[in-house]
């Protein structure tokens, strides 16, 4: 049903989404990678290609264990989340009634629209030393004095953790509703208890849109600075955190771009390792 | 046994509301910190939001920028929809990987080579900047969700209109756009969503006016108040309200 | 493996529908029925019922004269035919087939057999190792039979197991259904909405309607001498021709009927095949040619008797040249043709 002019009109029709994805997403990822081959000499930048910027990444200490608080950080809080998000999206979609699912499922994700930085700040609250669960802890006697939770690796974790549990909740449950009512029906009628339905059954068929959804959360998690920088405290930095520092106080834009295009390549080898199993589609 | 479940669905919800719960009760603290034990409740931290016009005019920017960079998303994204599922076209593939690829990368670093470029040239930083990345972030979303939904029944619905005589511009406002007009919806309301809560792009390009997350960061460089839980509630509160009222207004409708 | 299945006071409610009403029925062992009805009739409510997926809210369900009215579908020894199939796309034929003796804690090698066994039943053993999306329907179909199978149910429940298919596929699968029931002895209960497709597989029909058993019995006796009215128009095409009780039966325009009826008024059926050319003991009379249409095996006929020109009769003649619109022709019946029932039933 195409012909040529068709043709030319649909390419009418992509141009302006597609130039402005070039000129604003494109281009600057082209120049962040020149500016990360350039150097800085005192206020001056230098373009050229050269690899000190990412020497430096490998050398400084400060810089290349924030990648692994990072990674450590991220996969902790993948793991942690998808393992409590896949048991309340199963509660939702198979132990609710149907009518009343909409609205849990509504009320599960609610605080998603509290503001992002908002919603750092309450989980500091809460767990502050004058905070709630210091005070309830001190008020049932389980300790005798405020322990710190806040501005702590834990806090960071339990921040993310309870964003992400939210959003996988969303997904996984949009995955467990898709399937077929009679996959549960049949295994069940061939002799399957409820554990074994979902083991050889349910697991296997949901695999796609939860690693889909670990995949999601990876990403956002690792490349995140408001969380870390609110709930983290200063003993460790995150490689987000790191790179505002250098954009902020000496305005080492190669640096920066360095440590930007690094962090994309993890994210890329996260993509080439799950992408077995990743279907965007399906999210 | 038959009650862990619903154990497990209390205890998450708890866990769920928890920061949630403590910033709106605490909004209401008659005290300057905003942690237990719990006097009050008083309004004077709303009254004193109200009052800052920092946050006012931080509120007035972030809607405009929300609701300007949604709708530029959301016409590029329906544009560049229309174009890649009514004609082949060369590459088609690459052409969807492409602008969808945004989606895959962290805010930060789109914020930040849209630093890097927009100052190199010239363009000082501004509200405009912001918006401009805000539709880089939103563009693939309403991409995506608009694309997902032209199917063979638009598709048909517009070779009916082109065999009755229309010209293209007819087609496209006559039939395509009502006929999708719940993803356009949809699309429209996620990118305000995530535009409005936006820190990281907002807060690196940005100079003198800022949006509303920005402001409240700044906010918190001064320490705890009930004044940023009197924010929050607010924010949240109106938030809220946007999605019930569309939820009752809006899916409802399209359920029935 | 076999069982008889006895339905006792069978009720069950969905919120205020009463979905079935008042179900008694005894199936025997090894016995094939189907359920046959419209859409929302309850058949397969009743199946649901059956197969354990729903408790019903009154009655009971034996099989092989145990109570199973609130046993749990992995207990029961049923297994059910979905009418998606069901078949698990994540798994290989031979995986699916045996998932059932998985379950049940049976060794690889021998429960790998037996699905290569099964898979043999229905023709697919050398497909064993493809996964379900790379086979047509119809082979989904098998593979869906066996792994139901495998487990050695007494009772198999088919949900409407070939709607999806086309006819000449459906005919052959009907074959097949009946040959390997058979074969096996086990009870199949079979719902489906298509009274050809009944009549050719059943040992036992019921016909169901809107919640209750209309009509049951062998095929040959429910078509020809069906128990109501609505099993009688559901069977197949009937002439409906009013009637008027009389002290000694029924009162047509054709002419008296011996059998009798409730009530005033009463409506005469007649199959369109029953009707002959000539004279006979109930002579219908003059009729004259509305249109004619070839079938194959007979003309199918809309004739306007001259005694009651407001009725179309719908007759089946024998294959010959097709008469024109206008021709007359004389038709009769025998009295034991006609189903007479109470109008208004």
């Amino acid at each position: 049903m195409t012909n040529e002019g068709q043709s030319l009109q649909g390419c009418g029709f992509v141009t302006p989404a597609l130039l402005w994805t070039i000129a604003f997403f494109v281009v600057p990822f082209l120049v962040m990678g020149a500016m990360s081959l350039a150097t800085l000499e005192g206020r001056t930048l230098i373009w050229g290609v050269s690899l000190s910027n990412y020497a430096e990444i490998a050398e400084k200490a400060y810089i290349w264990r924030a990648f692994l608080v990072s990674l450590e950080i991220t996969l902790t809080v993948t793991v942690v989340s998808v393992l409590l998000a896949y048991p309340l999206a199963w509660i939702i979609a198979f132990r609710v009634p149907a009518e009343w699912q909409r609205l849990a499922l509504l009320l599960a994700v609610l605080p998603f629209w509290t503001s992002y930085v908002v919603r750092s700040y309450a989980w500091l609250l809460v767990l502050a030393r004058e905070g709630m669960i210091n005070q309830a802890m001190l008020g049932i006697g389980l300790i005798s004095e405020p322990i710190t939770l806040a501005n702590t690796r834990f806090a960071t974790v339990t921040g993310f953790v309870h964003f992400f549990v939210m959003l996988l909740t969303l997904t996984i449950y949009a995955n467990l509703i898709q399937l077929s009512p009679n996959y549960r029906r049949a295994a069940m009628d061939l002799g399957a208890s409820a554990f074994q339905t979902f083991r050889y059954v349910i697991l296997p068929l949901t695999l796609p849109g939860v690693v889909t959804g670990a995949f999601l959360t990876f990403v956002l998690c690792i490349g995140d600075y408001v969380t870390p920088q609110i709930l983290g405290g200063n003993s460790e930095l995150t490689v987000p955190q790191v790179i505002m520092v250098q954009l902020g106080r000496r305005a080492d834009f190669p640096l920066a771009s360095a440590l930007a295009i690094a962090l994309m390549a993890i994210v890329t080898l996260a993509y080439i390792f799950s992408a077995r199993w990743l279907r965007l589609d399906r999210l | 046994m038959r009650v862990l479940p619903w154990l497990y669905l209390v205890i998450a919800f708890g866990f769920i509301y928890l920061p949630v719960g403590t910033l709106v009760l605490f909004s209401f603290q008659d005290g300057t910190l905003p942690v237990p034990p719990f006097n009050g409740p008083s309004m004077r931290w709303y009254a004193e939001v109200a009052a800052d016009d920092d946050l006012v005019s931080a509120l007035a920017n972030s809607l405009l920028i929300a609701t300007a960079s949604s709708a530029v998303a959301v016409v590029l994204g329906f544009c560049a929809a229309y174009g890649l599922a009514r004609h082949v076209l060369p590459g088609s593939v690459f052409l969807r990987g492409l602008l969808i690829a945004p989606l895959t990368v962290s805010y930060l670093i789109i914020g930040l080579g849209l630093l890097i470029v927009l100052t190199r040239a010239g363009l000082g930083l501004s509200l405009l900047t912001v918006a401009i990345g805000h539709v880089v972030i939103n563009l693939p979303l309403a991409f995506a969700i608009i694309y997902a939904s032209m199917g063979a029944q638009q598709q048909n619905a517009e070779r009916a209109a082109r065999d009755l005589g229309a010209g293209e511009a007819q087609v496209v406002w006559l039939v395509t756009v009502p006929m999708v007009l719940p993803a356009i919806a949809a699309a429209f309301f996620l990118s305000v969503t995530f535009s409005w809560d936006e820190f990281i792009i907002a807060f690196l390009l940005t100079r003198f006016d800022v949006t509303l997350p920005v402001e409240i960061w700044s906010l918190l460089r001064s320490g705890l108040s009930p004044r940023l839980n009197a924010v929050g509630s607010l924010v949240f509160l109106v938030s809220v309200t946007a999605v019930v009222l569309l939820e009752l207004f809006v899916f409802r409708k399209r359920r029935v | 493996m076999t069982a008889p299945v006895s339905i006792r006071s069978l009720n069950h409610w969905f919120g205020g529908f009463h979905a079935l009403k008042n179900i008694e029925l005894d199936i025997r062992s090894g016995e094939y029925i189907t359920l046959l009805g419209p859409s929302g009739c309850g058949k397969t409510t009743l199946l649901s019922v059956l197969g354990g997926f729903i408790t019903p809210t009154q009655g009971t369900v034996s099989i092989g004269g145990r109570d199973m009215t609130r046993v749990a579908p992995a207990k029961r020894p049923t297994t059910t035919m979905f009418q998606d199939y069901a078949l698990f796309p994540h798994m290989n034929l031979r995986d699916n087939v045996s998932f059932g003796l998985r379950m049940a804690g049976v060794d690889t090698r021998t429960r790998h057999a037996r699905a290569g066994a099964m898979l043999e039943l229905v023709g697919l053993a050398d497909a064993a190792l493809k996964r379900p999306h790379e086979l047509s329907g119809g082979q989904r179909q098998r593979v869906a039979l066996a792994r139901a199978l495998a487990v050695e149910p007494d009772v198999l429940l088919l949900d409407e197991p070939l709607g999806a298919l086309d006819l000449k596929l459906r005919r052959a699968m009907q074959d097949e259904l009946k040959s390997i029931q058979r074969q096996l002895g086990t009870t199949f209960v079979h719902v489906t909405h298509d009274q050809e497709e009944a009549m050719a597989i059943a040992d036992q029909i019921v016909v169901m309607n809107a919640g209750s058993i209309e009509d049951q019995g062998p095929p040959a006796r429910v078509y020809r001498d069906p128990a109501t009215l609505f099993s009688a128009d559901f069977m197949g095409e009937m002439n409906h021709i009013p009637a008027a009780a009389s002290p000694d039966g029924v009162v047509t325009p054709f002419g008296a009927l011996p059998q009798r009826v409730d009530g005033p008024k009463a409506v005469a059926c007649i199959r369109p095949d029953a009707i002959k050319l000539g004279d006979g003991p109930v002579q219908i009379g003059g009729a004259k040619i509305k249109e004619a249409a070839f079938f194959g095996t007979y003309i199918r006929a809309h004739l306007v008797p001259d005694v009651a020109p407001d009725l179309i009769l719908v007759a089946h003649l024998p294959p010959g040249d097709l008469p024109e619109p206008g021709a007359r022709m004389t038709l009769s019946a025998e009295p034991q043709a006609f189903h007479v029932y109470a109008a208004g039933d």
